[in-house]
């Protein structure tokens, strides 16, 4: 599902990732650790094609993205769902519409946008904030919506970063669950986390960065 | 159906997100517009009565005195088998005396005692459409003259034909004015949409993020750029209505403008469509510019 061979990235100069080789399978639930600056967040990006890589290749679905047309990414992109360390939810939309964009983009009927949007907000319990601004919101409902929006659209790869890092304990039991019941139905999931909690929790497949390295990968096909 | 509505909720916005530089950029291209037309109003006009004057013009060919009904009719017979001719009317030398004394009834003094009616009979000729243009008018007259029992041949028609060159140039200088003002609406427009991009970055990164399309991003400020358009010449339009009726009034012409019955008009509604359809493009085609680079989606 996903290959990463020899992936090398600069940012100005100094390294974030260096010569990292990954196999992910389809339908498995990975989770990417590693302390702040490791690069997790990099990693992620390379995936859905938000950064440019400097060496190696990146295979999604035998897909070389790297080689991707720019008019492609957007499609790439729609196969995805990513929960964004920074939320990137649209401050002047509210809740609902926020949800709704990726089915909106995609030219969905509003029938099935409403029934596929309320099904969303309700599996992460925001369905009683859809009529607010997302500036309205907490932290942690905020970090919700943009689940809701990750999943709305039954991705074939779910990227989460940090997805639980504004909230407590018991509701970051209840997202890893979520996230758990939908790997179940067959998404391929990718969670960088620093949460023991979260990784006691999943009990899979392990991956630790440092410093732009991969230091260990644990549990494999578990 | 709900992209369309999405794509026009978001130009409304963009449009209500940037009033001032929204109201610059319609001002702009109303005054660029409202220049135009009181160019193309002037020009219209003038070419109308250029052409009704060239349509009202004949050559005068005077019959040679004592000249026997046999040779008029035989000059009558040659005139009309000309080319240049398209109709033809006899005056007789009666004729032209009672023509006269009915014209200036003062002056009628100055034929009597001249005796016998000095005024010549003469052909009044209405040269055919294809036969008006300056040389060709010059060469049926010299035609006319060389014929037996022709005397003179008298036309004037300078004055008409440097309208005609007044009506070119204005043609060449509307063209040129429509282009640098159009350019500059199109500026205007482009740099109004350019700020509401600048101003929604954020929000441009994220539908992007989300696998939202070039076209999908682009398409409401097309929209908001063609409706700026719009509402440029629409202010425009109403600008020039108001303008023309002020002149008009205050001139007091409503009909009669140089002796000729078309008078002035406004445009009419094809053309004022023309100028909505141009203000349209200018519109369009200053946003399609800002929103070229939009397209892609990688870093
Ligand atoms: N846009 C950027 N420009 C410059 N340096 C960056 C940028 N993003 C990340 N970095 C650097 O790359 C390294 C990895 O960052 P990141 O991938 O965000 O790590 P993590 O998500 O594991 O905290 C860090 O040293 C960080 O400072
Ligand atoms: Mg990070």
């Amino acid at each position: 599902m996903i290959q990463i061979f020899h992936v090398t990235k600069h940012y100005d100069r100094r390294p974030a990732l260096t010569d990292i080789n990954l196999q992910i399978e389809k339908g498995e639930f990975v989770l990417l650790m590693g302390p702040s600056g490791a690069g997790k967040t990099t990693l992620l990006k390379l995936l859905y094609c938000a950064t440019s890589l400097d060496e190696g290749q990146i295979l999604i679905q035998g897909r070389n993205v790297a080689r991707l047309k720019s008019s492609d990414v957007p499609y790439l992109r729609r196969t995805m769902g990513v929960v964004f360390q920074d939320f990137k939810l649209l401050s002047k939309k509210s809740v609902y519409e926020n949800v709704a964009l990726p089915l909106l983009v995609q030219g969905l009927p509003t029938f099935e946008t409403r029934r596929k949007v309320m099904e969303a907000l309700k599996a992460v319990g925001v369905e009683h904030r859809k009529e607010s601004r997302p500036t309205m919101l907490s932290a942690g409902e905020q970090q919700r919506v943009c689940i809701a929006r990750s999943i709305v659209n039954s991705p074939i790869i779910l990227l989460a970063d940090e997805p639980t890092g504004n909230m407590d304990a018991s509701l970051a039991r209840e997202i890893v669950d979520l996230f758990k019941t939908i790997n179940a139905r067959g998404t391929t999931v990718l969670v960088a986390t620093h949460n023991r909690q979260v990784i006691e929790q999943v009990g899979r497949r392990v991956i630790t960065l440092d410093q732009g390295k991969v230091v260990s990968d644990e549990g494999r096909g578990l | 159906m709900r992209r369309l509505i999405h794509f026009v909720r978001e130009a409304v916005a963009n449009i209500r997100l940037n009033r001032t530089t929204t109201i610059i950029a319609v001002a702009t291209t109303a005054f660029t517009l409202a220049c135009f037309g009181v160019f193309l109003l002037l020009y219209l006009n003038l070419r109308a009565v250029a052409t009704s004057l060239q349509g009202d013009f004949k050559v005068v060919v005077y019959v040679k005195d004592g000249l026997p009904p046999s040779g008029v009719s035989e000059l009558q017979g040659l005139l009309k088998a000309d080319p240049g001719v398209q109709a033809l009317v006899y005056v007789s030398k009666e004729q032209a005396l009672a023509d006269f004394r009915a014209q200036f009834p003062d002056e009628s003094h100055l034929l009597q005692g001249l005796g016998e009616n000095p005024l010549p009979a003469s052909f009044i000729v209405t040269l055919a459409p294809s036969h008006r243009s300056p040389d060709s008018v010059r060469r049926a007259a010299e035609r006319f003259k060389s014929e037996p029992g022709a005397d003179q041949v008298q036309y004037s028609r300078d004055w008409i034909d440097n309208l005609a060159t007044v009506v070119g140039y204005l043609e060449l200088a509307a063209v040129g004015i429509g282009t640098v003002l159009s350019a500059a609406s199109v500026t205007i427009i482009a740099s109004t949409i350019r700020l509401t991009l600048y101003a929604r970055r954020d929000e441009i990164e994220i539908m992007r993020l989300i696998g939202a399309t070039g076209g999908f991003i682009k398409i409401p400020y097309l929209i908001e750029g063609t409706m700026l358009g719009a509402m440029g010449s629409a202010v425009s339009l109403v600008m020039l209505k108001g303008g023309f009726e002020l002149f008009s009034a205050r001139l007091g012409m409503p009909g009669r403008f140089l002796g000729i019955d078309s008078g002035v008009h406004f445009f009419s509604g094809q053309v004022a469509v023309l100028i909505m359809g141009a203000g349209l493009l200018l519109g369009f085609i200053g946003s399609a510019v800002s929103v070229l680079d939009l397209g892609r989606a990688k870093p």
